[in-house]
This record gives structure tokens, sequence and C-alpha cells, in this order.
């Protein structure tokens, strides 16, 4: 029972991590339409961010930088590219960011070359128990740093006028625009959360349990997408609720393996949180809580 | 629609006519392939009468690039020093480097537009690269070295590889486990694999060892991506191993070793080949990591003081002083000299071409490297690994490059261990 | 007048392509299959995402059991693999029809879910069909895949051997000369069929379901008849460029047909110009080829550092040029790379009195939906003017906006 216990919580602790990728899928989507094929290499940058300055200036100062030039790059992506696209459309917006992903990836790459860069957070490799289950402080502090995260987010969203802006764009941009709202501000705002919420995951990420920075967290970033999807495109509850979903999925997966393989062949942690986005989205075409689109024939 | 046809037609029967008129089934070159070179040896692609241009397909700007630059600059020194001390068969070698970026696509376009101009291959770096390339040079006979060592790359019979397969390896791990770390007999050993060619080769190995040695395998495939082994660390811990083989990557190996260690799980981890960089060192894991992780190579490790290493650490000080140091260092090295003997091997024969190279290579059933490699390879047999003995490391924090060699072992299991049977 | 320039053009390309191989090294042709192999991919994924408005991220899905289907129809058993020892004309038919019926299974799914729900969908298919690949070993050889038999009609092999020796105008030509002309071949088919299908009444009937399905719905059409087409459709092109593939390569493995490669036919097609067939062309050209040249010449350049010194290498450099180049097209050519060449070609025709070449061609079948024609040309020729037209970039949008 406490090993099963063990892997839920392992896979809830790591799927609250994917979560905060996942909302940052969610919210550069709903705030400009574009899916963020870079979203991997800001998660990354933020940490090799932390990475190289925490040794000189200690981590948080380094954290605070971190969130800052992530936040940064995210605004000029927006301000600089996709705000000036020949085509302004979600597809041509889509390719865009792959092109920047590539850009970023390989010169991130090219600096962290041969290394596995530690990002030196205080909790080091440190453990905390719950009777016979150990879980890294780390993840503790993951999950802690998520829920206030979260929280803030439901205030912002709910509570203050640049949220409900934001929200009211999402929902229909032209309107808002009539409304007074100011699109570029809104979308400006949503580039930056994403940044923010891509360096706090990027540090818990390469941090233990994980060993350091090394250029495949950025492919990591991508198991967040199944989170995303199934939660549902606009929602951030939703990214909340898909991430602790898919995080529980792999954990049990992988921690069953012995028992699953001669049914469904070696490896299916790697697809099964496809597997759950694709049944869900059959089920509920738009993802767990994402809203309904009007149109029907 | 009118126009299109009719003129693509008229073209289209135009070109055949034309096509047919200059056709032809005879070779003209049928006899005599080649040019004469001078002297009694007969030369072929890549060779000319003061030069042998050698080929290198490696990744330098993809997944191993910052490994991959400290070969080619290693790879480049050797051949340089060979040059210096009068080069192969009167000739300079020079080397042209490309990079596939781990892209099969990339590979496979840029060995066509090389397999023309080089007598053989130092290097195709990478699983899936390697695999796109090595049939083409099969049929083109043309000698590829250092596609690192995997098993499935045996069958290949232009190829040779540089020492101990990965399932010897994992066989010799299996038995070191039970010979000297205490696993005993009925016991569990977990292993921790990539999905592919490289985990899978390594599993197939640990696999035969642990029938012959009465113990029981517990496996975990994962992918690169797999940065967290919390879920594999609880389930091994979970299955009560005493032991674990891990085939991956060096991110894999600090995060599996960090996590049994808070678990309780006070094991031993032998890890294959390329799961040791020097850099976790430098990690929270790194008492982990001193305390139980071994490291299985089929190359003599940084810090053996061997000649052939100490030759090989020094020319890499003298070109790169503050460069990376790890297993590539002696890797690049040898692979050089591996090469360089085939070469001297087809030169001797007479026969300085593509095919040359390869029957030197399919002749050569003893050769040894100073040290660098186990002493008598094997490359004879097409299909088996070359040799059944590994070097045995134990990460330690004062150690050259983070690895203490403990012994060079060839285990049982490795020399009963034969592919296909 | 420009419409019969633009003919001859297309001859004149044609022509070219033909004879290329006589003067092409080994380089060169190779680039040459993989990127004639992406071309049909790239049009068979701009029919769903551009002109049926189906957005796809599953196209290598689709690909890796086409050029599975050939490799196992047409290989022999062996001891680790086990093969269906068929004709190759067969095994290549055989590609088309399987994916083009997984395509037909998927298609139900593919109903349910629209715009970006179903990208993402799709993109799940990457990873399931790459799982099986990996564990269904007896058919796929695993991991490492299986060796792919040559192309081979009546005796005629399109590999080294059968005839041993074959030489044209003294240049001899190899298994890569002779694949060239097979894929020549496939490609001028398929654009051809492509464009005829796009002009025709169910590639209008497409781009109104593209453009709302409720108005769609409301003239008649079968709405999910016609989107089930469309993926029929684009995985039957999908299937014939994955058993392309596998002929360039001689061998099959799961890692050619990964995401990223789902992805590069995604930037082909978006660069090229949304539903443009020529686009979808020049775009597979672009995204195949700039790669493979830059990495081949790339340290031709002497301003760069050597690999492993430390600074900005060739390879490196290369990487980052081929991303900025991505970026570049996207924010200042409009209508993707056909629409920068469309503009370029008025510009040099000095712009004739129809605005439009393709408006006063008298062949092609009536006006496309957003007005302007739709040209049936068959050829690669890349600036092959066509109806890349606004509507075909706004669906995703004003999806967006009623939300």
């Amino acid at each position: 029972m406490s090993y099963f216990l063990t892997q839920v919580l392992n896979g809830l602790s790591y799927g609250l991590v994917l979560s905060l990728i996942a909302a940052g899928f969610a919210i550069v989507f709903t705030s400009t339409g574009v899916l963020n094929f870079a979203h991997g290499s800001i998660v990354l940058l933020g940490a090799y961010l932390v990475a190289v300055l925490h040794p000189t200036i200690g981590f948080w100062p380094a954290m605070l930088v971190a969130l800052f030039g992530a936040a940064l790059v995210g605004v000029l992506i927006n301000a600089l590219l996709v705000r000036n696209l020949a085509d302004p459309e979600p597809g041509a917006a889509a390719i865009l960011m792959l092109g920047v992903d590539i850009v970023l990836l390989t010169e991130l790459t090219r600096r962290i070359g041969n290394q596995v860069l530690p990002v030196g957070a205080p909790w080091g490799a440190s453990v905390v128990r719950f009777g016979d289950i150990a879980l890294p402080t780390g993840r503790v502090v993951a999950a802690g740093v998520t829920v206030v995260a979260f929280a803030a987010l439901w205030y912002l969203f709910s509570r203050t006028d640049l949220g409900v802006g934001m929200r009211a764009a999402a929902a229909d941009g032209p309107t808002a625009s009539l409304m007074g709202i100011r699109l570029s501000r809104t979308a400006a705002t949503g580039w930056a959360l994403a940044g923010v919420l891509a360096a706090v995951a990027g540090v818990f990420l390469t941090s233990f349990p994980s060993p350091g920075v090394a250029p495949t967290i950025a492919l990591s970033a991508f198991a967040a997408i199944p989170a995303w999807v199934l939660g549902g495109f606009d929602s951030v509850p939703g990214a909340v609720v898909g991430g602790l979903l898919i995080g529980l999925t792999s954990a049990l997966v992988t921690g069953y393996e012995g028992d699953l393989e001669h049914v469904l062949g070696a490896g299916f942690g790697e697809v099964a949180p496809y597997v759950v986005m694709i049944v869900v989205l059959l089920v509920r075409p738009s993802g767990l809580m994402g809203s309904k689109e009007a149109v029907r024939v | 629609m009118k126009h299109l046809p009719r003129t693509c037609a008229l073209t289209a029967a135009a070109v055949t006519m034309l096509s047919l008129a200059a056709c032809s089934t005879t070779d003209p070159n049928a006899s005599g392939e080649g040019g004469g070179g001078e002297g009694d040896v007969t030369t072929g692609s890549g060779v000319t009468d003061s030069e042998i241009t050698v080929g290198m397909l490696t990744d330098l700007s993809g997944p191993f690039a910052a490994g991959a630059a400290v070969q080619v600059t290693q790879t480049n020194a050797y051949w340089d020093q060979v040059n210096a001390d009068g080069g192969v068969c009167d000739r300079d070698v020079v080397v042209d480097v490309q990079d596939h970026g781990y892209d099969p696509q990339r590979a496979v376009t840029l060995y066509r537009s090389m397999a023309p101009d080089v007598i053989a291959l130092q290097q195709v770096l990478g699983g899936p690269t390697s695999a796109a390339v090595l049939p083409l040079a099969e049929q083109d006979d043309v000698y590829v070295g250092g596609v690192g060592w995997t098993g499935s790359a045996l069958q290949y019979e232009n190829n040779q590889l540089p020492g101990a397969s990965y399932a010897i390896e994992a066989a010799n791990a299996v038995d070191y486990l039970v010979d000297e770390l205490g696993v005993p007999e009925g016991g569990r050993i977990g292993v921790v694999y990539f999905a592919g060619d490289y985990g899978g080769d390594a599993l197939a190995g640990a696999e035969h060892a642990a029938e012959e040695r009465g113990v029981e395998i517990v496996a975990q495939e994962i992918t690169s991506q797999t940065t967290d082994l919390s879920a594999q660390a609880s389930a091994l811990v979970q299955a009560d191993v005493a032991g674990v083989v891990l085939a991956a990557a060096p991110t894999q190996l600090a995060s599996l070793a960090g996590v049994l260690a808070t678990q309780g799980a006070d094991v031993p981890i032998v890890g294959m080949n390329p799961t040791f960089n020097p850099s976790l060192l430098g990690s929270p894991v790194a008492d982990a990591l001193v305390a139980n992780a071994y490291s299985i190579t089929s190359v003599a490790p940084y810090a053996s003081d061997a000649p052939g290493v100490q030759a090989a650490n020094e020319l890499y000080a003298s070109v790169a002083p503050d460069g990376d140091v790890g297993w590539e260092v002696p890797l690049a090295y040898v692979q050089g000299e591996l090469l360089r003997q085939a070469l001297e091997g087809a030169c001797e024969a007479g026969e300085l071409t593509p095919e040359g190279v390869v029957a030197a290579l399919q002749e050569s059933s003893s050769v040894d490297t100073d040290g660098l490699l186990p002493d008598g390879l094997d490359y004879s047999q097409p299909g088996q690994s070359p040799t059944t003995t590994v070097y045995v490391s134990k990460v330690g924090a004062a150690a050259e490059a983070g690895l203490a060699l403990l012994e060079e072992f060839s285990g049982p299991s490795a020399e009963s261990f034969s592919y296909g049977g | 007048m420009s419409d019969l320039l633009r003919r001859l053009g297309g001859v004149a390309l044609l022509v070219v392509a033909l004879a290329l191989p006589l003067v092409l090294d080994d380089f060169w042709l190779q680039t040459g299959l993989f990127v004639m192999a992406a071309a049909i991919g790239a049009v068979g994924l701009t029919l769903l995402v551009g002109v049926a408005g189906q957005l796809s991220l599953g196209h290598a899905a689709f690909a890796a059991i086409g050029a599975y289907v050939y490799a196992w129809s047409t290989g022999e058993t062996t001891t680790s693999v086990t093969g269906g020892g068929l004709p190759p004309v067969l095994g290549l038919a055989l590609a088309a029809l399987v994916a083009a019926g997984v395509g037909a299974a998927f298609s139900p799914v593919a109903g349910r879910l629209r715009g970006i729900y179903l990208g993402l969908a799709t993109l799940g298919l990457v990873f399931v069909v790459r799982h099986l690949l990996l564990n269904l070993t007896d058919w796929t050889g695993g991991f490492t895949g299986r060796s792919v038999e040559s192309f081979a009609l009546g005796g005629f092999s399109f590999s080294n051997r059968d005839p041993d020796y074959l030489a044209v105008g003294g240049v001899e030509f190899e298994g890569l000369h002779r694949l060239w002309y097979l894929f020549l071949l496939l490609a001028v088919v398929a654009c051809w069929l492509a464009g005829n299908l796009r002009a025709s009444r169910t590639g209008r009937a497409w781009a109104n379901v593209r453009d709302s399905e409720t108005a769609a719905a409301a003239m008649g059409i079968g709405v999910a008849r016609a989107k089930a087409a469309a993926f029929v459709v684009s995985s039957a092109y999908a299937g014939t460029a994955g058993a392309m593939l596998a002929l360039a390569y001689g061998r099959v493995a799961p890692d050619v047909f990964s995401l990223t490669a789902s992805v590069d036919f995604l930037v082909m097609i978006v660069l090229g110009g949304l539903g443009s067939v020529a686009g979808a062309v020049v775009g597979a050209l672009f995204v195949t080829a700039l790669p493979l040249v830059l990495a081949e010449y790339s340290s031709a350049l002497p301003f760069l550092a050597a690999p492993g010194s430390g600074g900005l290498d060739p390879s490196t450099a290369s990487r980052i040029v081929y991303g900025l180049a991505i970026i570049a097209v996207l924010v200042l050519l409009r209508g993707g790379l056909a629409g920068a060449g469309r503009r370029l070609r008025h510009r040099l025709g000095g712009g004739g009195p129809s605005g439009d070449a393709g408006t006063t061609d008298p062949d092609t079948p009536g006006p496309g939906p957003t007005g302007r024609t739709a040209p049936a040309s068959g050829t690669t020729d890349p600036s092959t003017p066509d109806g890349s037209h606004p509507a075909a970039v706004t669906h995703p949008r004003s999806k967006e906006t009623t939300r």
C-alpha cells in the first residue's frame, strides 16, 4: 500500500510541475491564440539562467533574474515577432514559434555543452518523510509554490481589472478592444506570465530528483502538451487537473510496468499520456474544462 | 488543359528518344578500377599520391554536440600527430568532418556526398544516424568506425567496434555485481534502460547473464527525456533489488542514484559506457554517486595509467588545455589508432582502397592498442563482439575525470554470450 | 499570353528536372529524392490543412504506416522479421491504400474535433504509432527498423543492380539516378492530381467546410463525409511519401517518423503558403534541402570557429540560420513563399490586365470559393499561381472569435 501511495505522490508532485508548464501553454494560447512551440526552450532558458547565475549572486537573486528574463523574452517574442507576422493566423504563429525554438535551443545547447549544470537549489537532495514514504523536498516546495501560483492566477483573472480584461480579450478580441481593453497590454501580460511560470517549472524540473540543466529539459516540456490539451485549451484550472492526471498516469504505468508490459508493450509510460489525451478528447472534444465552441451543425 | 499534355507528351517523347540513343549497358571501365598509384599500391576513393582522406560524420549541433566536439578535436590532433611522424603509406591523412545533427536524413545525404572522396569513415556518431548509414556503407564496401557499441552494428562486416559491445558490458555488469558487489544468488538486479538499440542490447546481455548466474532481472524502460526517475526508483526499491544496471545517460544516473539514496536503498549502480560525466560531481547527488556508482566501459577510462591512455591525454591537453575531459578523449584517440592500423594493413597488402581497408579489418584477429582497449581484439568474426573484456571503474571525487579504474574484467557470462545464439 | 509563358515555364522546369541527374553528384541526387518524397507528403497535408481546414500534426504517422507497409509487403521473411514478398509496385499501391484506410478509420475521431484540438489529437497518433512500431518487432524490426527492398518494374531494378551497368549520355545511372525518375514521375502525378482535386467539385466542397461548416451543411455538402474524404486522400499521399522515404533511405526505422517529421510537414506547407500545391512543393524544398545544404557547405565559411573550439561553429551557425530563415519568411512574406513568388512574377510581368494570371485561363474549371480560379497545373513549377486565398488562413481564426 505504501508503494502505491509513493507512486501516487511521485505522480502528483511531478504532475504539479507539468501543470505549471501546461498553464503557460494555456495562457499564451488564450491571450494571443499562439501554440507556443518555443515554450520548452523558455523553460530551459529559465533553468539555465539560474544555473549560471547562482554561483555568483546566490540562488534567490538568480531565481528573480530568471523569472524576469524568461518573462522578458516572452514579451519580446510577442512584440517583435508574433505581432509582426505577415499572415497573422495560428498556423503561421505556431511555425514561427518553432523557428524561435530552433534558434533558442541551439544556442542554449551550445552554451550548456557537455555539462549537467546544477541549479543550486537550497533544498539540495534532501527529502521529507511522511511515515515510510519519502518525498524529495524540492517536490514538496514545488507543490507549495504551484498552489500559491495558481491561487495568484485565480485572483488575477477573477479580481483584477487586468485579469478580467485578459479574459475578455480571449473571449472576443475585437469586442474587448472596442470596450477599451488594450489588446497589446493583455497579450504582453499573458506572455510574461507564461515566461514566469516556465522559469519556475524549469527550476523544479532540474533540481533534485533531476540532476541539473541539460538540453533534454526542453523536450520534457512537451510532456505537458497532453496535460494542457486534456484540461482544455483555454482553461488554467484545466491545466492543473490535466497536469495531475498525466503525472499520475505516467507514475502508475511506470510503477506497475512489470504487470502491464505483457498487455501494452514495453515503454508504455511514454505513450500513456497521449492515449489518455485522445480518449478524453473523444468523450469531451473541448477537453475536461475547456469552453465549448459555439459552432454546431 | 489542352496544351500541357501535348507539349508534355512531345517533350517526354523527345527526351525518351534522346535517352535511348544515349543509353548503354556496357561498362567502359569494367576493367581496371581506380587510377594507378605510385609504386605497387593500388589506390581508390579518397587517396591521392600525397593524401588519404577519411570522413567523420558526427553530431555538432544536436544532443551530443559537446561530447562530439571533444572527439573531433582529439581526432584531428591524432592525425596531425600521425602526419608529423610520417603519415600512413607515405601520405598525409586528412579528416573531412561533417555534422549530421543527429538527423538520419542529413546523415544519409552527407554520406552520399562524402563517399566518393573518402577511403573510410572514422566515425558515424549516434544510433539512428549510424543505423541509416551502415547498410549504405556496407553496400559500397566502406569501413565505418566509431558508431558506438550497439550489438546491432556488429552484423555489418565493414564496421569496427571500439571494444566490447553493450551486451558484453551489461553481462559483465551482472557478473561483477554477483562476484564483487554482493548480489546473492536468487537475488534481484534492476535494469533501467533506454528504449532503443543501446538499451535493448544491454538488456539482452543482462538477461543472458541473469540466467547464467541465477539472479532475477527487474527491467524498467525509459527514454532520454525521462530526467526524474522517482517512479522507476520506487519500483526498484519495492522489488527489493540488490543492484542496478543502468543503460542510459548521465542525467539518469544522477537522478536514479539520488532517489535511491533518499529512499534508503544503499545498492550499487553499474552504468554502461556513456552514463557518467564528470560534471555530475558538482550536483547535489555527488555523495550518492561516490558511494554507489560504478562505470563499465569498453575503452580504458581517462584515469588509466596505461601508456596509450597517457599518450591520448597528453595529446588532448596540448591541443585543448581548457577542454572538457572524459571518456571521449581516449575513445577518439583509439578510434584513430584502429583506423590507422587498418589503413596500414591495406597499404601492406597493396590495396589502399575502401575495399582494401575493410579486408584488412576483417583479417585482424589480434589488435593491440597500448592499453586503450583490451589487448587481442578479434575482428575476424563478424557478428560477435571483438572482446569480452571491459574496464570497471568506481566514481570518485578525487579521480581524474571522476572515474578511478578498479580492474579489467571479463566475467563468465560475458564470455558465454554470443549474438544470434 | 502570360498563361502560355507559365506553361512553357512549367515544361522547361520539367525538362530541367529530367536532365538534372546527368550533371548532379550523389549528394544532390539524394537531397532531391528526399525533397520529392517530402513534397508529396506536404501536398497531401496542404489538401487536408490548407484546403479542407483540418489541422493535422500526425502526418508522419501516416507516412510511417506507408513506409512500413511497403517494407513489410515487399520484404522477404528472415530470421528476425516477416515479410510478404510481394512485387514492389503492389507494395507501393498497398502503402497508399493502407495509409488511406487508417485515415478513414481515424476520420470519425477527426469528425468530432476541430482546429487545434484536432491537431493535438493527431499529435497523439504519432506517439501511438511509434509505440506500435517499437513493439511489433516481428513486422517492423523494432527500434533499429528493417531494410527495404529496392523498387523494381518488370525486371528493371531501381538500384545499383539489374542491369548492373546503365549509362545515359556517358553518365553512369546508378540506383539514385534511377530512383530520381521514379520519384519525379510520382511527384508530378501527385501534384497534378492535387491541383485538379482542389479545383474540382470535391475540393470546393472541402473549402466550404473549412470556411464554415454551418454554411457548407446549409448548401447541401455532407460535412462529415467531406472531412473523412480529405483525411483519406491526405493519408494516401502521406503513405506514398512514406514508401518513397523508405526507398530513399533503403531502410525504415521509427526515428525517421518522429514528431519532428510531423512538424516539419506543417512547416513546409505554412512556409509555402497554406492551400497552395506549388507552395507545398517549394516549402518541401526549403525545409528539406536547406539544412542539408547548410550542413554540406557551412564549413566553407571562413569566419566561423572550428568545431569544438567553443566559438560559434559552422554546424551551430547553420542550425541557427535555418531557424532564422523560418522566422524571416513568416514575418516578411505574406502568403508564404508561394505568395512571394506570385508577387514577384506580377512585378516582372509588368502587371498584366488580369491582375491574376489564373483568371484568364480558359481551361481551368470555374472560380474557386473566393472567386479566384485554381489552376489544374501538374508541374512542379514553383511559380505556378494558385488560389492560396485569404480564406485559407482565416479559418482557425474565425474559430477563435466564435468561441
